[in-house]
């Protein structure tokens, strides 16, 4: 058994390839875990990014800069009475959240964070990933009916038109991206991990190939996306001027912080689809302009140098605090997450560690740049009417996407010809 | 619609001057929130807050006991008492009630005052928990209210 553990270390593919079991468990915890912190942080960034952009200063109260925020909210909210509505349907109930927060951590099964790591990788990933992700609008709509409520029931409604017909247009702009990866070897594939690998063997990330074309279908699905997730602006099943809280009305306590787990969850699955799809996954930037061993090497220090900065804000800002009595458990908190970071960004610098370690910076770094385009949308867009929400939906990102595809057909065609003509 | 208006639409000029404005606002510089117990705000010159009894450069107190704050008040919230002092035949000042529980800031007693003895000031920190300490005597519309340390 311990044989089978250390063997693995060796292997070159995914735990789920090897048919490891124990270090499947382990990278299942992993994943899990890391994705839990990010909706925690996710709780606090959103805020204070929200908070910054409406000139207001955010949580400030509850740890250094109200770090600690997140922890009390979800506190409150695992303390909070339980509510279940009379007459509803106890079962289905019960089994909403359930339903939603699954889905939304099953697809992270095959989000690869760097060539080994990822839990598996499936001959059918991205398509996974859409169906399992589009799986969560069942558990809306049965927390919509199982309310027994009527703002609860238009809310979940208003959602399942909505992420259907967004899925149209993902669809669309996936299977132009899927295209793509054919243009090397003339096989296609829909593996996460082989599309990243075609998108190093192309020498191109899929936005940029074709110019304009991997662009529009990014900015096809980045649209998709927002709406798929059921956020600003198109936020309208839970739009709280019109449906108090869209499904999640009845829900309180830790159900309803199910439901917000899963909602910020499925925003980074569908963002790491994007990122693995059009942003190269776990590759690092500018691979053709800045090649060569000593720029590799360059671009493995900066996930080290970057957790190294972050420290050093830390201490900065500790620094800076105002020197109170009551101002020292924060400033000593400070301290010390920044002394974790600085740890952190050291190990990261050993030689070893820092070319594993870099896939997943990258990968996360992309995925981190797409949850703040989520919150900068949030501040400035203003929501959508439903009309005009299906109308962009329908008229306006299905015949693009629909174009996108076909565009990207004659392009590869066309190359395929001239191939065959120079050989 | 014209070519201009099309290319604006399609290649979403508007959104994205939207973001531009919200991201730019982003810098610390912008923020207009005040940490208020620790971060004191700037009060305005004409600000009319708490009631004081003001002092000449030798600490003697300005006021006459004339009474002419007494009669402007519209709610008639100031009481004065004054004894005659034999030597100088002045009216001397004894007591001074000003009740804030029933004043509404309007500053006649400040504008009626003929040796500029009455002042509201710029303290707004007023609030009590209970209707006792409104009443302000003469000592308190000396020294005004004690500020609250907030350590915590």
């Amino acid at each position: 058994m311990i044989q089978n553990f250390l063997a693995y270390l060796h292997s070159n593919v995914t735990p789920g390839e090897a048919g490891n079991l124990i270090w499947v468990t382990i990278y299942v915890l992993a994943v899990f875990g890391g994705v839990s912190f990010g909706v925690i942080f996710m709780n606090w960034f959103e805020r204070k990014v929200m908070a910054h952009m409406q000139v207001r200063l955010g949580p400030m109260r509850v740890g250094p800069l109200g770090m600690l925020q997140p922890v009390a909210d979800a506190l409150k909210l695992i303390i909070k009475e339980d509510l279940m509505p009379d007459g509803a349907d106890r079962i289905v109930f019960w089994f909403a959240p359930v339903c939603v927060v699954m889905t939304a951590f099953c697809s992270f099964i095959v989000v690869p964070f760097g060539r080994t790591h990822a839990i598996t990788d499936m001959n059918i990933g991205v398509l996974f990933m859409l169906g399992v992700s589009s799986l969560g609008v069942l558990g809306v709509i049965m927390a919509g009916w199982a309310s027994n409520s009527h703002y609860p029931l238009l809310g979940s409604l208003r959602s399942g038109a909505q992420m259907v017909s967004y899925e149209v247009a993902m669809g669309m702009a996936v299977v132009s991206a899927v295209m793509m990866t054919s243009m090397g070897n003339g096989v296609g594939t829909l593996s996460m991990i082989k599309i990243v690998e075609a998108q190093r063997d192309q020498h191109v990330w899929y936005a940029f190939s074709f110019f304009p074309v991997g662009l529009v279908a990014l900015t096809v699905f980045s649209f998709a996306m927002v709406a798929e997730t059921n956020r600003a602006p198109f936020d309208l099943p839970e739009a709280e001027s019109e449906l108090v809280a869209g499904f999640m009305t009845e829900y309180s306590g830790f159900r309803w912080s199910l439901f917000f787990l899963a909602e910020y969850t499925s925003m980074m699955a569908v963002s790491s689809i994007a990122t693995t799809l059009w942003l190269g996954g776990w590759l690092r930037p500018f691979p053709n302009l800045l090649n060569g061993a000593r720029w590799d090497t360059a671009f493995s220090l900066v996930p080290a140098l970057t957790f190294l900065l972050m420290a050093a804000l830390c201490f900065n800002s500790a620094i800076r605090m105002p020197r109170l009595q009551s101002m020292r458990p924060n400033m000593i908190g400070l301290t010390a997450f920044g002394s974790i970071l600085a740890l952190v960004g050291i190990i990261a610098l050993l030689p070893g560690i820092r070319n594993t370690v870099q896939d997943i910076f990258w990968f996360v770094s992309k995925v981190a740049g797409f949850m703040y385009m989520y919150v900068w949308y949030r501040t400035t867009f203003p929501r959508y009417r439903f009309d005009q929400l299906m109308k962009v939906g329908w008229k306006v990102l299905l015949p693009v996407s629909i174009g996108v595809v076909i565009v990207t057909a004659l392009i590869g065609v066309r190359h395929e010809l001239l191939a065959l003509v120079w050989r | 619609m014209s070519l201009g208006q099309m290319l604006r639409t399609l290649l979403l000029v508007d959104l994205f001057k939207g973001l531009w404005v919200t991201f730019r606002h982003q810098h610390p510089k912008d923020l207009v929130t005040e940490q208020y117990p620790q971060e004191r705000p700037e009060i305005a010159e004409r600000f009319r807050g708490q009631p004081r009894l003001l002092k000449d450069a030798n600490g003697k107190l300005l006021c006459t006991a004339c009474g002419a704050c007494a009669l402007a008040c519209p709610e008639k919230l100031i009481k004065i008492g004054s004894i005659r002092d034999p030597e100088t035949k002045k009216k001397v000042l004894t007591e001074f009630d000003f009740d804030l529980s029933r004043c509404m800031f309007c500053g006649l007693c400040e504008e009626s005052c003929p040796s500029d003895s009455i002042a509201l000031s710029k303290d707004f920190e007023l609030a009590l928990y209970k209707r006792e300490g409104m009443k302000l005597d003469r000592k308190a519309l000396e020294d005004g209210v004690p500020r609250k340390v907030y350590d915590r």
